[in-house]
């Protein structure tokens, strides 16, 4: 099995890899980054969603060997690494009770922060479009869009605050 | 109201929040153990055979493969009190285990399974269930003798007619027919079948130590799991421990799997922990789903509305088995028996046996499958007497003081009637407020008149009422008080993601006087929690959750009889609050830690009372507590393509008292979002002659999406509050309620909108392109 380095959260790990494995595969099983969670296995419901150069990826469609030399972003890189404070996303999931089962969780909130880092002010409408890929069996989708649209509101009034 | 309350009643953040937040949560399928295998199951491709030859050497000389079992090496036992055995030797579904095999990996052992040789000899099999009650139809047990089901001598269905029919009756439905008006009755088809599609597929995890065995099972029934292992394996529930905590959204199909005593014999004959985990597609072919009824009505009514009688007939399809013989449908028969006080009833049910996937309960546990006919006959019913369909609701509905039965009673028992208690009264003001929060009054534009009509679209308005019980079983709890004065909280129940351990959280904090975050739960294990029935029937706030407040309340009589010498005053003058006992109405106290550091033995414990103690205070009559609803749809339909835009959905429910209202908020949004997919998005297609699943992916079996459901401002939820002599506080079950009126409003808004009414449980755009054709 060929060594593959990934970059993940920022550090560098080096695993060994059969070609055929997926990214998701390789955090859950080898690395044990479980917070990557799986619905279906199969591209279907978004819920194994992390973040591949800063755009929302399906880690269970990924080849672990295609993501070598890119950054990937997942749930457990979200807090920030030093004070521990989690991202606007997640304290506005935990806030509001974003999440019922928790597994939709982790690829709602990274697809959300890909999209709010394009699209800082969205409408309903807009959230509603960007996450309609991912499935919440447990049906909180109106919570998780309120959720999504107060995130964006405290990080457009934190960047406000920073200039 | 001012609240009494400092906790409860308060949207505390849930106790899980973070670590979902996080992904730190540990699901089952998360859990990795050192030296642990992986197992896979071959399945039958058959509806119905015989094995004649099973070869497996292959399959064991692969390297990495560390064992493969089939019928020939697996005891004679029949799991879950089924029909067949653990693996059979004959097969009655396309989808059922005929080997297992663990091995290093899953792709190995994925890789074993195509190694297996098995030849089979096809038997007649029967797929519909119309086909499969006539006289002539293979049977889909060979050796039972009928296709409708009657108990076997694990399943005793004691109260059966001798034509294996379930019937019941009260008052004179003859006498009532013969007194109405006017008498509707219709034949709806059958309601859908829903995949209730956890969002992880099963997974258990058995790990042996010694002569132990611990079972991490995704199920919200630890007690049954652990039960039925302890049968199946043949050793005593104490040297097994089963651990739920971790189980995720079971919506009533988490129901104990045969699969954790395969993989428990594997574990044992490895030596090593044994992991079988479902994919996506096995759990969409080879898991109980929703029960699908054909279901028939009639119901006299007089000119001024009134209901003289009402007769059900409810054909109940279950596939292979399912889970709960007859109580889906006893269930079913009270809930078409409880939405409206009408003095005459009779409904009789059968269950069919085919050679498909099993189904029985799931989210709503055989309520809303037949409230969803029952509400549709309601709108021809006021039609009829051409009377406002919430008038009509509104005179008709069950009330305090009706008479209403306990649903187990119905087949394990006589007949027991008790009253409703005050909390059904919610039904009047759960209609009245549901009519005013969407329009009603200017919106409704009398019968056979949309809403609006432009072109080939038009808008209608339809609504429905529901109910669910929330059951008041026997359950347990234990609360363990620390030495620095936290507490923990020991319940077998699980949560699943819809608030337990926040909600008993809160309730022990209340009782108690301490912190929310002072408090802590430990769930569903069988090894370290007193035992409850699990999480069905939307009993974790009326059961197991009514057992931690007593338990609290335990706690803290102890803790005031260890106070009182120290402050000298009499128990009876003491009062729990903020980290402290004090004495009422001074400064006088002492702090809870204080206490528990020298008296670290505090522990609380009780057990759910009894049903026969909750009496009404006004009639001294036994009470029963159900939860009603009310939901009001508008959809837009094209009359060109039979496309429904769901534009607007008003729900009400009656939650005794919330305890948390955001997490009874989201657990309404639950139950809204499966009642539009099963209606209207969740297609189960299984081929009519095979039995074979067509669509076992998520693409093909569409789930609701962010973009099928209303916006938010049109997307409106409320509960009232009518506190009930059952709950913690007055709180009780609401959850499975929520869904139970939303798919007979949806019925009823399309019926508004094209004036043409669907009879067929599937508002797809065939169906509703086929009613306007035939008009």
């Amino acid at each position: 099995m060929p060594e593959i380095i990934l970059k993940i959260n920022g550090g560098n790990y080096e695993v060994k890899a059969a070609t055929t494995a997926t990214l998701a595969e390789v955090l859950r099983e080898e690395l044990g980054l479980t917070g990557t969670k799986m619905m279906c296995n199969e591209g279907e419901c978004g819920a194994c969603t992390v973040l591949i150069n800063g755009k929302p990826m399906l880690s269970c469609m990924t080849l672990a060997i295609d993501a070598q030399g890119k950054d990937i972003l997942t749930i457990e890189g979200l807090a920030d690494p030093v004070t521990g404070q989690l991202h606007p996303i997640q304290k506005a999931f935990v806030e509001h009770s974003g999440m019922q089962c928790g597994v939709c969780t982790p690829g709602m909130i990274l697809t959300a922060k890909a999209f709010l880092d394009e699209n800082p002010d969205p409408t309903e409408d807009d959230v509603r479009h960007a996450l309609s890929g991912n499935l919440c069996r447990c049906g909180n989708y109106r919570r998780i869009t309120e959720c999504v649209l107060d995130a964006a509101e405290k990080m457009r009034m934190g960047e406000k605050d920073e200039k | 109201m001012k609240s009494e309350f400092s906790v409860f009643g308060k949207n505390m953040i849930r106790k899980d929040a973070i670590e979902k937040a996080k992904g730190e949560v540990k699901y089952i399928p998360d859990i990795q153990l050192p030296r642990m295998l992986h197992a896979k199951f071959l399945r039958s491709p058959h509806a119905h055979a015989k094995i004649t030859s099973i070869d497996t050497s292959k399959a064991e000389a692969m390297p990495g493969v560390k064992c493969v079992l089939t019928h020939r090496n697996v005891p004679k036992v029949h799991p879950l009190r089924k029909f067949e055995y653990l693996l059979d030797e004959t097969v009655h579904y396309p989808g059922e285990e005929v080997a297992a095999v663990a091995a290093l990996t899953p792709r190995i052992a994925e890789e074993a399974l195509k190694l297996i040789d098995v030849k089979y000899q096809a038997l007649p099999a029967v797929v519909d269930p119309e086909e499969a009650i006539k006289p002539t139809a293979p049977l889909a047990q060979e050796n039972y003798g009928t296709n409708i089901f009657h108990g076997t001598d694990l399943v005793q269905i004691p109260r059966l007619d001798k034509d294996h029919w379930l019937r019941l009756e009260v008052g004179d439905v003859d006498m009532g027919f013969s007194e109405a008006d006017q008498i509707v009755e219709a034949s709806f088809g059958w309601t859908p079948v829903q995949y209730n599609c956890s969002p992880k597929p099963r997974t258990v995890v058995c790990e042996w130590t010694g002569d132990k065995l611990t079972c991490w099972a995704d199920t919200q029934l630890p007690l049954f799991v652990w039960q039925d292992m302890a049968a199946t394996l043949g050793i005593p529930q104490a040297k097994i421990r089963v651990i739920a905590n971790g189980a995720v959204g079971g919506y009533g199909g988490k129901m104990p799997e045969r699969v954790a005593t395969l993989a428990a014999i594997m574990a044992r004959r490895t030596g090593r922990p044994v992991k079988a985990a479902f994919s996506r597609a096995e759990d969409l072919i080879a898991t109980h789903h929703r029960i699908s009824y054909k279901n028939f009505h009639r119901v006299g009514v007089k000119k001024d509305g009134t209901m003289t009688a009402l007769y059900h007939k409810i054909l109940a399809h279950w596939g292979k088995d399912t889970t709960v013989p007859y109580i889906c449908q006893g269930t079913g028969l009270l809930g078409s028996t409880m939405l409206y006080g009408c003095p005459n009833i009779k409904g009789e049910t059968c269950g069919i046996l085919t050679n498909t996937v099993g189904y029985g309960p799931m989210n709503g546990f055989g309520d809303p499958e037949v409230i969803y006919t029952v509400e549709r006959l309601m709108d021809m019913a006021a039609e009829k007497i051409n009377m406002d369909p919430v008038a009509f609701r509104l005179k008709n509905c069950m009330r305090y003081g009706n008479r209403a039965m306990e649903y187990e009673q119905v087949l394990y028992g006589p007949i027991r009637w008790g009253i409703l208690g005050s909390d059904l009264n919610s039904f009047p003001e759960l209609i009245e407020k549901c009519a005013e929060k969407a329009g009603w009054k200017e919106k409704w534009k009398g019968w056979r008149t949309p809403m609006a009509s432009k072109g080939p679209k038009k808008t209608g308005i339809g609504m429905a009422i529901g109910m669910h019980h929330t059951s008041f079983w026997p359950s347990s709890a234990v609360v363990k008080m620390n030495q620095d004065g936290s507490a923990n909280v020991l319940s077998m129940a699980v949560e699943m993601g819809q608030g337990y351990g926040t909600i008993i959280s809160q309730i022990v904090a209340e009782t108690l006087g301490l912190r929310y975050e002072d408090v802590n739960p430990t769930l569903a294990d069988t090894g370290a929690t007193p035992t409850s029935r699990g999480n069905v029937a939307s009993s974790g706030t009326s059961s197991p959750a009514n057992s931690v407040r007593l338990a609290a309340e335990d706690v803290r009589k102890q803790l005031f009889e260890l106070a009182a010498p120290r402050l000298n005053a009499p128990v009876d003058a003491l009062e729990a609050k903020d980290g402290s006992v004090r004495v009422k109405g001074t400064d006088r106290k002492i702090s809870i830690a204080s206490i528990c550091f020298a008296n670290w033995q505090i522990t609380g414990r009780a057990n759910n009372p009894p049903y026969d103690s909750i009496k009404d205070e006004k009639s001294g009559q036994v009470i029963h507590a159900y939860a009603a609803a009310a939901s009001i749809a508008e959809v837009e339909v094209d009359t060109e393509t039979g496309v429904v835009d769901l534009l607007r959905l008003t729900s009400g429910h009656d939650c005794g008292r919330a305890i948390n209202p955001v997490l009874i908020e989201n657990q309404i949004d639950l139950g809204l979002v499966m009642a539009n997919g099963w209606v209207r998005t969740e297609k189960y297609v299984i081929d009519e002659k095979t039995g074979v699943v067509m669509n076992p992916n998520l693409i093909d079996y569409k789930l609701s999406t962010f973009l099928d459901v209303p916006k938010s401002e049109d997307f409106q939820r409320f509960y009232v509050e009518r506190p009930c002599a059952w709950g913690p506080f007055g709180a009780k079950g609401m959850s499975e309620t929520a869904m139970t009126a939303v798919g007979p409003a949806i019925a009823n808004a399309v019926y508004n909108a094209v004036g043409v009414r669907i009879y067929e449980g599937f508002l797809s755009p065939d169906n509703i392109l086929r009613a306007i054709k035939k008009g």
